[in-house]
């Protein structure tokens, strides 16, 4: 024991040195003066981007540069934390993993500077941006989910968006389309090595839950088995092309006529304008399909959070810029038009600005469909170990889809013991697999 | 005693001093290092927050992990795939860059072992392109010659053959120029004699070239071994693993454990085990090498 | 009935023949490589195929090295593996000098035994320790973190030991100390020249490692400024709107100078990569 201790000793002596989390204590005047480096991805970066004129007329004193990041952005990220050097002095992260890098202790305290906005975002949006009433982290966006379908090829094959209300509808139209298509056009990007954004479009859609409200593994549920329904009938009819999700191919995939839908979140809306611009017009977008006819219609994929790592030298600079760009409404609102993100800030989801018809899509008021029902989409209980669950769970229907495909309870059940083993948590008391009965 | 001892020290001094920076060095990036992950195999940290002491936990952990079973099944399925075929292709090249009537020597033997110099993360790439599902090259010409697209990185089952594919083409060069060297070794009396007692070429081979060339196989071997065990950039980059975990070997998965979700105790528990077993597997292949030549 | 001298022209003619198809084969990926560099983005993954770049768009190479730190990189690969090859063989040739030439020394054999029984330590098990440790020592970020840890390799002394017990006589040390040399001295003007085949070797090898090393590079490696050309091509790939004209004109270029190297010193390099096996 002794020599335990002593071992510890010499052993654990604080990495990298940077000693405490710094607390953000005063509110940056216009005066701040700084050069701060942002850390994002893709057109959210494009978005932060294109705010920085209207940021710089209130904060003169404050210059940016912004970093795009790509898939290996989470690993980076805690190296940069772990070394105490190279992290950004704000920094874009999923919504969803915040809760574990707050944890680390290497994010700055925002409490004193960001409490003030707790009544201003949507509450089951706040709870991931606090770690034992702390606030470490400022939301940005959230990711409500519909349809994107490609105008010409509906037409072409003559496939009702409007009729398209339940998932079999989906896979229905799917089988006419991949018919009359001799083939050649599929219904969405479906990749066996790529499911886990479909797979939580679902599952949030559904209802079902990864772990319960105290963090033991609640995947074996009704919904869930509903939501590898839906991926297995998809699978099974074959009207999924196997293309990974952000590969090239994917992207190229906008301009040619191979794909006809993407079931996605809103912010996806600002890819395609980004990447396909000249697509403008042959767009449209229907509703989520429900489970069954007359249920929930939307889902949330993705959402994203800012926040400063504790190194910075700019704190003040940094929170400026965050405040400025995602609690004031314009700017949210100029992040919405430009780049799809749909603002976390619940003041701007009553602007007119809803209503207006969108031209990228045929004139569509595609801003008001994606609010439809947002307010009905479940919470999920997101644990610090929500990134590795989702990777593991994604990995393990991977295989089950490559495969024969057996029922998805058999998948399930195995599934939330695995899980409970490798992420040491315990299986909830109620769940229907049976595991997790004393 | 004592005394004679330091005097002989300090009459080597030179020797101590020569050798110290290396020491010196070797004691902070390798000997703390060694005992440092030795320590952590028994605890839990992620490099930030408090270690934890968790015992053997991280060890009876190991037994449970499906994914680390799936990778060092994927490491053996992978090297059973590369390996024979680039053994055979590397001994034909270096036997034939080795006979005497061949021209172009050098332009050939450029051409195989150019893959070694290339960096890993180009030659990935490069071939991630070849292997496009819909605009890659390799589904181009097999659409043309009336076969179907073969899905070759995005279906479990090709993409172990896709990743042999690329290790076959990126280390064929550099065993090549081992065996080659080896061959060059071979005295050419041997030969002389055995063409005096009336052996044609295919007892040759087997009875002196093959044999001699045995421990140029085995060492061949063991890098393999080695490299295979521990690959990560060519995976890494046109992979990542996937799709599930069919391309994940164990040296992508002990980075992912270490640097993707930052379990540092549980990272050295497994490099310890791995390196074990991988030590006791070169050994074995040693003993081939004494079984045989006695 | 073929004559035996028909059949084996047309046997060598059949050899050259498939080993011709095989080298353009493992030839193939450089070519793509290299027509994909002048191609524009559209174009590399045109269907069909484009086999020829109409036009070269050269205009790639001045945009990677507008849009991305390319320069930069460049720069910090050479430094690195300048560094640590220069680093690494003196080291080692220090090291494996003093094996092999002071016989005496006391625990010279246990110390030596000690150093190969480490070679058989992978590094995959100090990959953690040694970040933590260059953590500590604030050096993470820093050329030092690539240059240093790799430096102390056991096999590098094992392979200069080796080299300087065969080829450098104790006549001529004896010789040089009678006319007054100091042991540096001796190191740096006798031994060091005679080593030379071996440092080149070894150099080599050195030098492709850490010219393509990606992993630690990713690990240590935390701001652009400091990024090699693996680590920025790797990244440039990751991103989501790939700019895949940008990428393989980079990659073009990390390719390059170890191609160009190679072809130029063909006989070096194959030394270089059998001088560990042989001994192995």
């Amino acid at each position: 024991m002794l020599l335990n201790l002593v071992v510890m000793v010499v052993f654990c002596l604080p990495a990298g040195g940077a000693a405490s989390s710094g607390q953000l204590l005063s509110e940056p005047s216009p005066g701040v003066r700084g050069d701060i480096q942002i850390w994002s991805w893709n057109i959210a970066a494009a978005s932060l981007e294109k705010l920085i004129p209207s940021f710089q007329e209130r904060y003169p004193g404050v210059r940016i540069s912004i970093d795009m990041n790509g898939s290996s952005v989470q690993s980076r990220f805690m190296l940069s934390l772990s070394a105490g050097v190279g992290a950004p002095d704000l920094s874009q992260l999923q919504a969803r993993e915040a809760p574990r890098y707050a944890l680390t202790g290497k994010l700055t305290d925002l409490t004193a500077v960001a409490r003030k906005y707790e009544r201003a975002f949507a509450p089951s949006f706040w709870d991931s941006c606090v770690q034992d009433g702390r606030i470490y982290s400022i939301p940005w966006d959230i990711g409500p989910c519909a349809v994107y379908y490609k105008r010409s090829l509906f037409t072409k094959y003559g496939i009702d968006p409007e009729a398209i209300e339940t998932w079999e509808d989906y896979v229905a139209a799917g089988k006419t389309l991949l018919e009359r298509s001799n083939g050649q056009t599929k219904m969405l990007c479906l990749a066996l090595g790529g499911l886990s954004d479909f797979f939580e479009i679902l599952l949030q859609q559904s209802g079902g839950q990864i772990f319960d409200a105290e963090g033991r593994i609640a995947l074996y549920s009704n919904e869930t088995l509903e939501s590898l329904t839906v991926i297995k009938k998809i699978m099974d009819a074959g009207i999924n092309a196997n293309i990974f999700p952000w590969s090239f191919e994917y992207f190229a995939s906008f301009k040619s006529n191979s794909i006809a839908t993407y079931p996605m979140a809103s912010w996806f809306g600002g890819l395609m304008r980004d990447y396909a611009p000249d697509t403008s017009g042959d767009w449209g977008v229907f509703r989520l399909p429900a489970f069954r006819a007359g249920g929930l219609r939307n889902s949330n994929l993705g959402g994203s959070v800012l926040v400063i790592p504790a190194q910075s030298t700019q704190k003040e600079a940094a929170w400026a810029f965050a405040e400025y760009a995602m609690c004031t409404p314009q700017a949210q609102l100029d992040q919405y038009r430009d780049f799809d993100l749909y603002p976390a800030l619940l003041s701007t989801h009553q602007d007119p600005f809803f209503d207006e018809p969108v031209p990228f899509f045929g004139g569509q008021k595609v801003r008001r469909l994606f609010s439809l029902d947002i307010d009905k989409i479940q919470t999920m209980n997101r644990t610090t170990d929500w990134m590795e669950a989702v990777r593991y769970i994604a990995q393990a229907l991977s295989k089950w889809t490559a495969g024969e495909r057996e029922a998805p309870e058999i998948v399930l059940a195995a599934l939330e013991e695995k899980l409970s083993r490798r992420l040491n948590r315990p299986v909830a008391p109620g769940s229907p697999s049976g595991k997790g009965r004393p | 005693m004592n005394a004679s001892l330091l005097h002989r020290i300090w009459a080597h001094r030179h020797f101590y001093l020569f050798i110290s920076p290396f020491f010196l060095l070797f004691a902070v990036f390798g000997l703390y290092p060694l005992m440092f992950s030795f320590y952590l195999s028994f605890v839990q940290w992620d490099g930030l927050t408090p270690m934890t002491w968790v015992g053997l936990g991280n060890f009876q952990n190991m037994f449970h992990d499906e994914i680390l079973l799936t990778s060092l099944w994927n490491t053996l399925i992978i090297g059973l795939l590369y390996v024979p075929p680039m053994f055979i292709g590397a001994f034909v090249f270096a036997l034939l860059l080795n006979s005497a009537w061949l021209r172009c020597r050098g332009l050939f033997r450029a051409a195989f072992f150019l893959p070694v110099v290339t960096p890993m993360v180009v030659v990935a790439i490069v071939f991630g392109l070849l292997y496009g599902q819909e605009m890659g090259l390799l589904n181009y010409l097999a659409v043309k010659l009336g076969f179907a697209r073969i899905p070759w990185i995005v279906s479990e089952e090709w993409s172990k053959i896709s990743v042999s594919v690329l290790l076959v083409w990126r280390w064929t060069g550099y065993n090549m120029v081992l065996m080659l060297a080896g061959l060059q070794g071979i005295s050419n009396e041997y030969y002389e004699a055995a063409r005096i007692d009336g052996a044609n070429a295919i007892q040759r081979m087997w009875h002196i070239t093959i044999p001699l060339m045995r421990p140029v196989f085995i060492f061949c071997s063991i890098m393999s071994l080695i490299g295979t065990v521990y690959m990560f950039d060519e995976v890494f980059v046109m992979t990542q693993g996937g799709p599930g975990t069919s391309t994940t070997n164990f040296g992508l998965y002990l980075f992912n454990v270490s640097f993707t979700d930052f379990k540092f105790g549980y990272a050295s528990s497994m490099a310890y085990t791995i390196a074990f077993f991988v030590f006791l597997a070169s050994l074995l292949i040693l003993r081939l090498r004494k079984s045989g030549t006695e | 009935m073929m004559s035996r001298r028909t059949r084996q022209i047309l046997l060598r003619l059949l050899t050259y023949v498939m080993l011709a198809a095989l080298a353009a084969l493992f030839l193939f990926p450089f070519y793509w490589l290299l027509i994909s560099a002048f191609k524009a983005k559209d174009q590399i993954f045109a269907l069909p195929p484009q086999w020829w770049p109409s036009p070269w768009r050269f205009v790639n190479f001045a945009s990677t090295f507008e849009k991305t730190n390319i320069v930069r990189a460049f720069f910090n690969s050479t430094v690195i593996a300048a560094g640590h090859c220069t680093l690494a063989l003196f080291l080692c040739s220090l090291a494996g000098f003093a094996f092999a030439k002071y016989p005496q020394a006391p625990g010279r054999d246990k110390l030596f035994a000690f150093v190969l029984a480490t070679m058989m330590i992978p590094g995959a098990v100090t990959l953690i320790p040694v970040f933590v440790v260059l953590c500590k020592l604030h050096a993470v970020n820093t050329y030092w973190a690539m240059i240093v840890p790799g430096a102390a390799s056991a096999f590098g002394i094992f392979w200069m030991r080796q080299y300087a017990a065969e080829n450098i006589h104790n006549d001529l040390l004896d010789a040089a100390r009678i006319d007054g040399c100091g042991e540096f001295t001796i190191y740096w003007r006798i031994v060091l020249p005679i080593l030379r085949p071996a440092l080149a070797a070894l150099g080599i090898l050195l030098v492709i490692g850490s010219w393509n090393n990606l992993m630690w590079a990713f690990i240590v490696l935390r701001t652009k400024n400091m990024f090699t050309l693996p680590l920025l091509i790797y990244l440039l790939n990751c991103e989501n709107r790939t700019p895949f004209e940008l990428i393989m004109a980079a990659s073009l270029l990390a390719t390059l100078p170890l191609v160009a190297a190679f072809l130029l010193f063909q006989r070096q390099f194959i030394q270089g990569i059998t001088a560990g096996a042989i001994k192995g």
